[in-house]
């Protein structure tokens, strides 16, 4: 069952894929600047995403991967340069062109950010938020009732993960590589025609670490939705993705494919070897995941 | 003191010393404690309404604006700074004499105390869930409602039923200054001396304060117990 | 989505759909009687749009004529009301501490142990509690009279409960060991209480004690309104002739006497209560 053919009209759709897939691609990054006080996180970033690619971003803990994703998705205010989206200037954006805006860059956080005391259904339906205006949205905000047909569209991407049984429950109630897909279908049922996913599995172990990120290529393939993926796994990366982006204190290092990443380039990159690399990566995951209280209670 | 007799304790109004003619007016009195009750009921309504609609604007951290975020969090305070008998001699004048008074006094003063102990519960939820729907093009009120209240919800209620138990306290003084009530009657008889009267009416504003604190405090257990 | 596909979802999972009929029909009478209740509560009331706009207007006239607050011709009273307001709520919390103390005692676990006398006595504690500070003012205006007096003894009989309470679980949580030690070296009963239990719960009476002495100075300041003596007989005299400048200026000031009290208190309290 295709979840995105169905609700939006195929006519708009059509035109707006147009505006989309324009000449200038459907984002492009140009000379992205955020300071935090005296330190730049994300230092004139230039970067050219076209539509339907899967793209890893590398890189050490404090590269600056989290806040450009953030800056992306508007989370965060840029403090230089441009983001453009088929030509549009998206930086500037207010209000509801903002909103609709992040509606169609989705974002998958490392802590899944689930509101836990609400059921699965209901969080997956956030996703509609964005689409609802006037009266509906006045509706909805009040007593929070979806109609049937988001309802059914949310059934029917949770159980595209084979979550489709625990709608009723609490998010609290479920592990944590159950909960990243449950935000993984909110992010779907925005009909975004990107998802940024920060970190995604940093707090997961193996097991469900494959299983989202099988999902998340499903997402990039099946429904051809471009996919920026933050990642300090480098083995992963590579298996996934179509194309690496590396960083190193704010600034991007290397934009190739996976073949072109060898491990020398890598160590030229970061001074360390692969293995050390990847030791660091574990130790961190490691450190976040002991502490988190987020797991089934 | 009531001057109750042993042997004649369970006679009938007409006995002197027995219950009945202590309580000889139970009915109007009983009906007075009823309306008093449902004034606090009522404004303790009203004003936890008001300030779980002021309180989100109130918080520090869902980011209300330099402008209404200080505005909203000073209205509170002058809220809740002036005594509740205080707005009842205000809005008595304004108002006039009667429960609509007193249940707004208790109501503005109900806004403001529980609109802070509802921002410091917002306050001290994460801010994880406020992400993933702002991320996800929700808007500002779309955030409150889906990502923090149902976070906040158990607490604020529990808090709520709190003042009631305090509200119902207010209830009943409200009307000495002529705010409708039990309180109104409870000031004519100690006006006229009247002990066996006062410490009838005491008495069951004291059995009606027990009761309701029992009762909330259960409902309390419940609603945090049914929500955790 | 089709119609079909939703309907598939409605059959598969009902309850991700607004539940069953059993919990509809619930909500609708649950709301029917909120509905209600609200609207006999209303009626009976007298809540009326029209009310509340005359009174909302009338609000608003009085607020325009609070601005600018002005001390009026009578400041010294005010004043004077004002002092007399902190001391009745100094007096009456002192009162009441010191006929806690005892009562403390007395109500603890581990000074008496007689349950039935302990029981009993906490439940006159509760009764206490239940009738408002105005109710205890408004009684002792008739024994005694008008004035701060009433006052006092309100303040002392509405806290005495309360605080008595307090110590006797204060006490009650005492260390067991220093008490022993007394024992051991050959003290009486009131040997124990005096250099066993007495120096560890002095400072926590004390800081509720304080406590309350902060939350007085905020009741003591109503008190008036019944005739019980402080500055809310002022506020009142001026509410009756609707001098409104002058009761804007009397609520400013006893908001700012009572945020001054409880700055000055919570710093005492924290050097009492070692933080």
């Amino acid at each position: 069952m295709g979840l995105t053919a169905g609700l939006r009209p195929v006519a708009a759709l059509a035109q707006d894929d147009a505006a989309w897939t324009g000449a200038r691609g459907m984002l492009e990054l140009q000379g992205l600047t955020r300071r935090f006080g005296a330190t730049v996180a994300v230092d004139h970033v230039d970067l050219e995403v076209p539509a339907g690619q899967m793209v890893g971003i590398i890189g050490r803990s404090g590269a600056g991967k989290s806040t450009l994703l953030r800056m992306i998705n508007r989370l965060q205010e840029p403090s230089g340069g441009r983001i453009l989206s088929g030509g549009r200037d998206v930086t500037a954006l207010q209000g509801r062109a903002l909103r609709e805006w992040r509606r169609d860059c989705a974002m998958v956080f490392q802590q899944f950010n689930l509101v836990q005391r609400l059921d699965v259904l209901t969080n997956v339906l956030i996703g509609r938020l964005a689409w609802q205006r006037g009266w509906r949205a006045a509706m909805v905000l009040v007593g929070g009732r979806f109609t049937a047909e988001e309802r059914a569209m949310a059934l029917a991407a949770l159980d595209r993960f084979g979550l489709a049984e625990t709608a009723l429950q609490r998010a609290e109630t479920l592990s944590g590589g159950q909960q990243q897909r449950v935000a993984l279908c909110r992010a779907l049922l925005q009909q975004p025609r990107l998802v940024l996913a920060d970190e995604p599995i940093a707090s997961l172990d193996p097991r469900n670490a494959q299983l989202v990120m099988d999902a998340l290529r499903d997402v990039n393939q099946r429904d051809g939705l471009s996919v920026l993926v933050n990642l300090h796994h480098l083995d992963t990366a590579r298996e996934y993705c179509d194309r690496i982006v590396a960083m190193q204190a704010g600034k991007i290092v290397f934009d190739g494919t996976p073949a072109a990443l060898t491990a020398e380039r890598v160590r030229s990159i970061y001074g360390i070897t692969e293995q050390e690399f990847a030791a660091e990566a574990e130790a961190r995951r490691a450190a976040e995941r002991a502490p988190a209280p987020l797991a089934v209670a | 003191m009531p001057g109750l007799r042993w042997d004649a304790l369970l006679g009938g109004v007409e006995t002197e010393g027995s219950l009945a003619f202590w309580m000889y007016r139970l009915d109007s009195w009983g009906w007075l404690l009823f309306e008093t009750a449902n004034m606090a009921a009522l404004a303790t309504l009203m004003g936890a309404g008001a300030a779980l609609l002021m309180a989100f604007p109130a918080a520090r951290n869902l980011g209300a604006g330099r402008v209404v975020n200080p505005l909203a969090r000073r209205l509170l305070e002058a809220m809740r700074t002036v005594p509740e008998i205080v707005y009842a001699l205000i809005f008595v004048w304004a108002f006039g004499v009667g429960a609509l008074a007193g249940i707004l006094a208790i109501a503005v003063h109900t806004a403001g105390a529980c609109g802070k102990l509802f921002a410091e519960s917002i306050e001290n939820t994460g801010l994880g869930a406020w992400d993933g729907v702002r991320s996800a093009g929700g808007s500002w009120a779309q955030a409150c409602r889906f990502a923090v209240l149902p976070q906040v919800a158990p607490s604020l209620l529990s808090y709520a039923l709190l003042r009631f138990e305090i509200n119902l306290r207010s209830a009943s003084v409200i009307g000495f200054v002529g705010a409708g009530g039990i309180g109104e009657e409870l000031y004519k008889v100690i006006a006229f001396n009247y002990y066996e009267e006062i410490s009838a009416i005491l008495l069951l504003i004291i059995l009606a304060v027990f009761a309701i604190d029992l009762l909330s405090e259960r409902l309390r257990h419940r609603v945090i117990g049914a929500m955790r | 989505m089709s119609a079909a596909d939703v309907a598939a979802w409605r059959a598969r999972i009902p309850g991700a759909f607004g539940g069953g009929a059993r919990g509809r029909v619930l909500a609708v009478v649950g709301w029917a009687a909120f509905l209600l209740w609200l609207g006999w509560v209303l009626w009976h009331f007298d809540v009326t749009p029209r009310r509340l706009w005359n009174g909302l207007s009338g609000l608003a006239t009085i607020l325009r004529l609070m601005v600018p607050p002005s001390p009026g011709e009578l400041w010294v009273d005010i004043l004077q009301g004002l002092a007399e307001s902190v001391a009745m709520a100094f007096l009456g919390t002192f009162v009441a501490a010191l006929v806690a103390l005892p009562l403390g005692f007395l109500g603890a676990g581990n000074v008496v142990t007689n349950t039935l006398f302990r029981f009993s006595l906490r439940r006159v504690f509760d009764g206490f509690r239940g009738v408002d500070q105005l109710i205890w003012a408004l009684a002792f205006v008739r024994a005694v009279g008008l004035g701060p007096l009433a006052g006092v003894l309100a303040i002392a009989t509405a806290d005495v409960a309360v605080l008595a309470k307090l110590n006797a679980e204060a006490i009650e949580n005492a260390e067991r060991r220093q008490v022993e030690g007394i024992t051991a070296a050959g003290g009486g009963w009131f040997a124990r209480l005096r250099f066993g239990l007495l120096p560890q719960v002095l400072p926590v009476m004390l800081a509720q004690a304080l406590y309350f002495f902060e939350s007085n100075t905020r009741s003591a300041a109503i008190l008036g309104v019944v005739g019980a003596g402080g500055i809310g007989l002022q506020i009142s005299e001026r509410i009756r002739v609707r001098h409104w400048d002058e009761v804007a200026f009397i609520i400013l000031l006893m908001v700012a006497t009572v945020a001054a009290i409880d700055w000055v208190s919570a710093r005492l309290r924290r050097r009492l209560i070692g933080g």
